[in-house]
């Protein structure tokens, strides 16, 4: 079934389709939408699930905490200010190996009070322990829903699908929804191994001596590991049953490229639409996406980028002190390739807080780019846009 | 796709996750608490308030669960006639509902008026085991049809005595019709009569038999009400067209409908000057109350007051007649309905000078008297003359009480907490007693003369000692005895029950949403003032279940796991039987599921006690 839906709205249909058991969620712009959709589907009995209204995120994250401890299929979305007031209960369900699904919608954070997109948000739960996926339009959103419970489950891992504020969150695109029956052969209901029975009480998250506290963040960094195979399986499985993959990353128009975008989010799709135009003019250049943040998929880009002389990366995020952190993250996975086959990697700091980053745009950094002729990567990130 | 058991490894002695290795109920967290929850429950407010001394809470609290039967057979353990106090009880339980201090008292005379129209034609609850002594009740008012209901579910044998024709008192004589159907009297009646009650009616105790010749019973009950109206004392008050409230009641439920004139003047404030007035309309008068004091002093229950403003009626407050005048001329009636009128109420040959007006004069209000409200004070040359054709006087009534012993002449009959007079073996209520002129009173005293009869029966027969533990028996400190806890059969599992009553300040009104209380339909007062048809139809019975929903059920236990939702220690959990149990090895005693519960049917104590 097609239908026309706002990716927030590609999310609620995702989480019905899950047959997720608790919600607990608070509002905020511009995530609201996602949990009204569910509220409504709650009360009129198309979906199943518990809603809990809560005071607050941190409210909202402790109640699923709490639902997914006694193993049942558990899910709340946010944005921004409020996944900040979350940070604290995110390490809880890392660390207490939840496989909570949460969508955030990629808002900017105050002040200047700003409710359009950039990174800095999810970016800013980077070391929490949960697997963050970046949607690029309402479909992926949809299916990387559904793959995400899969995922969270597989590995006892909590799973982040992210998406861009209004350029996905709230602009409809035609989406294709599979039918309950499919979904419930791809995703069986869940079944957790450890859970909270009060027939046998035990203690949950007390006190962990230096003795043993890190084996067990060894054993959540084995986890992780583990995730980019596991997404590769799940994509696949869901590949075969509904005819579309998505990827940890994507490589576009890549073959005997000289300088190669990478991106994540909206931006990409636009980036699409700039490689187009510069392959028809016979200039050797394509794209990289990122769809997956953490665990950041190393293996992947190495094998899609070496030998490419020269990489831009578009952030929509800014470590201050630091850089864009996509950049930074990919130099750190290239740095041990071979200095022959490794490119030289350019960052861009553009979009933050909503503002438009058009193909003009994409564009001139691409260009600048191309144009640089030093061999080694700059550490200086180039700032796109900006008044002076 | 089962999440992975790896996640249950443990590599080297750890698990993945903090998990403890055993189970944490080695940790008895109880042992450092000094205080600990109790689930007791109390008693709600409308039941003390309750003249009859139903379970209101109880039955409440049965619909909320559907179990309608149950509610239905509850009230009727307590009450003979919930059909008839559904429509005229004043329902001094609403006044004391808690839920008005939180939106609007529950409607409970309508719920009441439910089950006790659900109830017509059912029988009362079985009876226990047949005894051989008997009792006679004179006088089959609200309070000899209880007395006579309860005792005969105890087993005994009951003769009613009745003066008039048919049973029912007040509510058969009084009452109108518009107010009482006779057949739902009649039904409920009917019920009590099933029960093996024998009923002498024309049969007046002082003129027919004397108290005396009634010795062949174990012991009697006196309630013979008050019939013997008060009068004005004023000149005039003999004079053709005038009216006792009590006689113009009785006429019009004997089936008569007598010619009143045009204009019509009743005189007092009370419910009789209300039932008076209302019927006055209904046989084509413009009618005219006179009160002396003001709106705010009137004895009649408000919404009387308001059906009667409704229909018609004209309130003079603050007047008082000093003369009735009369003159020989015919009064202003309607010929035709003189023509119809076939029982000569209404004799239009007649010599005698008939009423023609009432000369009143204008009051004012001063100091509070002995009852409270402010006296009335005449204002000098401020007398006025009001033309009518027929007065009423309906100024309350006094008891005939010469068949009685003598030293229980002379004002209301003094009786002990169990309806027994200073004569042994002869036992009182209704309106004979000091208590309020109620039907409800009536039926509570009915009821408590019934349990004074059981027990001085069975203290006679040497299966009772002198004693009676008259707290325990109390809905409440202050409210009527239970015949359920009298019997020690109630129906309803009660919890370490504590004989107190619960105040709003010990609800969580926080648990609660506001909605609205349901009006009784009334029919439109165009309509009801021309005919004695019912005028409250009270509630549809959707709208009356709703109503019970409302029911906070204060101070018992429901079953709602507010408590056990809130406990921190996940120490409560529900048994079969609905009810909690606490795992007092566990419950840290935080208290948090007494703060919570939103009925207060949980008590913190001391530990150890």
């Amino acid at each position: 079934m097609k239908k026309v839906i706002v990716g927030n709205h590609a999310v609620s249909w995702g989480v019905a389709l899950a047959r997720t058991e608790v919600i607990a969620a608070y509002p905020i712009t511009p995530q609201t939408q996602i949990v009204e959709e569910l509220a409504e589907m709650c009360d009129d009995g198309r979906l199943a699930a518990r809603f809990v209204k809560v005071e607050s995120e941190h409210s909202a994250m402790a109640a699923c905490i709490g639902a997914s401890a006694t193993g049942v299929r558990t899910f709340t979305a946010t944005s921004s200010q409020g996944l900040l007031l979350m940070h604290e209960l995110l390490h809880w369900a890392g660390l207490g190996r939840l496989p909570i699904v949460m969508a955030d919608v990629n808002r900017a954070v105050a002040p200047g009070w700003n409710i359009w997109t950039d990174q800095n948000d999810t970016l800013a739960q980077r070391d929490t322990g949960w697997v963050q996926l970046y949607c690029e339009n309402n479909q992926e959103v949809l299916d990387t829903t559904i793959q995400a419970f899969a995922l969270a489950e597989k590995l006892s891992l909590p799973v982040m699908i992210v998406l861009d504020a209004f350029f996905l969150s709230h602009t409809s695109e035609p989406v294709d929804i599979p039918s309950p029956a499919d979904v419930d052969a791809f995703l069986p209901p869940r079944n957790a191994a450890l859970k909270l029975d009060t027939s046998d009480p035990h203690a949950f998250g007390a006190l962990t001596t230096p003795a043993v506290y890190m084996e067990m963040r060894k054993r959540q960094q084995e986890a992780f590991d583990q995730v980019p195979e596991a997404y590769r399986l799940i994509d696949a499985d869901w590949d075969r049953r509904f005819g579309r993959s998505w990827g940890a990353i994507e490589s576009y128009r890549t073959e005997d490229a000289d300088t190669v975008l990478v991106t994540s989010g909206t931006i990409t799709s636009t980036a699409r639409y700039v490689i187009n135009e510069r392959r028809e003019r016979g200039e050797k250049v394509g794209l990289v996406k990122i769809k997956m943040f953490r665990p950041f998929p190393t293996e992947p880009l190495r094998r899609a980028l070496a030998g490419i002389p020269k990489v831009a990366v578009l952030d929509r995020n800014i470590s201050p002190g630091h850089g864009g952190i996509f950049a930074e993250e990919l130099r750190s996975a290239l740095y041990d390739l071979p200095s022959s086959r490794r490119p030289r990697v350019d960052g861009y700091i553009l979009g933050l807080g909503g503002r438009d980053v058009t193909p003009d745009v994409i564009g001139e950094c691409l260009d600048a780019t191309r144009g640089n002729q030093s061999s080694s990567s700059s550490r200086e990130d180039l700032w796109v846009g900006v008044k002076p | 796709m089962a999440e992975s058991k790896a996640i249950l490894d443990i590599a080297h002695g750890v698990p993945p996750v903090s998990v403890s290795q055993t189970s944490t109920r080695v940790n008895k967290t109880g042992s450092w608490k000094y205080i600990r929850p109790l689930y007791r429950d109390r008693v709600a407010p409308c039941n003390q308030g309750c003249p009859v001394g139903i379970d209101i809470e109880g039955y409440m609290n049965l619909l909320r669960e559907g179990r309608v039967d149950e509610a239905r057979d509850l009230v009727l353990r307590e009450n003979p006639m919930p059909a008839t106090t559904g429509r005229v009880c004043y329902h001094p339980c609403e006044s004391s509902c808690n839920r008005a201090s939180f939106d609007q008292p529950v409607a409970i005379h309508s719920v009441e008026r439910m089950l006790g129209d659900m109830a017509l034609g059912k029988p009362a609850a079985p009876a226990l085991e047949k005894r051989a002594e008997s009792v006679g009740v004179i006088g089959s008012g609200p309070a000899g049809l209880a007395c006579a209901y309860h005792l005969a579910r105890l087993g005994y044998s009951v003769t009613v005595y009745e003066a008039e024709s048919e049973p029912g008192g007040v509510l058969r004589w009084g009452i109108p019709e518009y107010r009482l159907p006779k057949a739902i009297l009649a039904s409920e009646i009917g019920r009590i009569r099933d029960l093996g009650v024998t009923f002498r009616t024309n049969t007046h105790v002082g003129r027919d038999v004397t108290l005396a010749e009634l010795g062949m019973h174990d012991a009697v009950f006196a309630a013979t009400g008050v019939h013997q109206s008060r009068e004005l004392g004023i000149p005039g008050e003999s004079l053709t067209g005038v009216w006792r409230g009590l006689d113009l009641l009785r006429a019009v439920n004997a089936g008569e409908r007598p010619q009143l004139g045009k204009r019509v003047v009743v005189i007092g404030g009370g419910n009789t000057a209300m039932d008076c007035a209302r019927t006055a309309l209904r046989l084509g008068a413009e009618v005219t109350v006179l009160y002396r004091r003001s709106r705010n002093e009137m004895p009649a229950n408000h919404e009387e007051v308001e059906a009667a403003l409704h229909e018609g009626a004209r309130f003079s407050f603050l007047t008082m007649p000093v003369e009735v005048t009369g003159d020989p001329r015919e009064a202003d009636i309607d010929p035709l309905r003189a023509i119809e009128d076939t029982f000569g109420q209404f004799d239009r040959s007649s010599e005698d000078p008939r009423v023609s007006a009432v000369l009143c004069a204008r009051m004012e209000l001063g100091e509070p008297d002995a009852s409270g409200r402010r006296a009335p004070r005449r204002v000098e040359h401020s007398e006025f003359r009001v033309a009518c054709d027929t007065i009423v006087t309906a100024l309350g009534e006094e008891a005939d009480t010469d068949y009685l012993p003598a030293e229980l002449h002379g004002g209301a009959i003094r009786v002990t907490a169990l309806g027994e007079t200073s004569r042994t073996a002869l036992f009182a209520g209704g309106d004979l007693l000091e208590e309020p002129h109620t039907v409800a009173f009536a039926l509570g005293s009915g009821k408590r003369a019934a349990i004074g009869i059981d027990h001085y029966l069975r203290m006679k027969a040497g299966e009772a000692g002198a004693d009676v533990e008259l707290g325990e028996l109390k809905l409440g400190p202050d409210g009527n005895l239970s015949m359920t806890r009298w019997r020690a059969d109630d129906p309803v599992a009660r919890v370490n029950p504590v004989n107190e009553v619960v105040r709003v300040t010990d609800l969580n009104l926080s648990q609660f949403g506001h909605a609205r209380r349901a009006e009784d339909v009334l029919r439109p007062a165009w309509e009801t003032r021309h005919d004695f048809l019912e005028a409250n139809l009270g509630l549809p019975r959707e709208d009356a279940m709703a109503e019970a929903r409302r029911c906070f059920n204060c101070a018992v236990c429901n079953g709602c796991e507010v408590c056990l939702i809130f406990c921190p220690d996940v120490s409560i959990s529900r048994r079969d039987d609905g009810k909690f149990d606490i795992a007092y090895d566990y419950c840290k005693g935080c208290g948090l599921c007494a703060a919570e519960c939103p009925r207060g049917a949980i008590t913190m104590t001391r530990e150890g006690l």
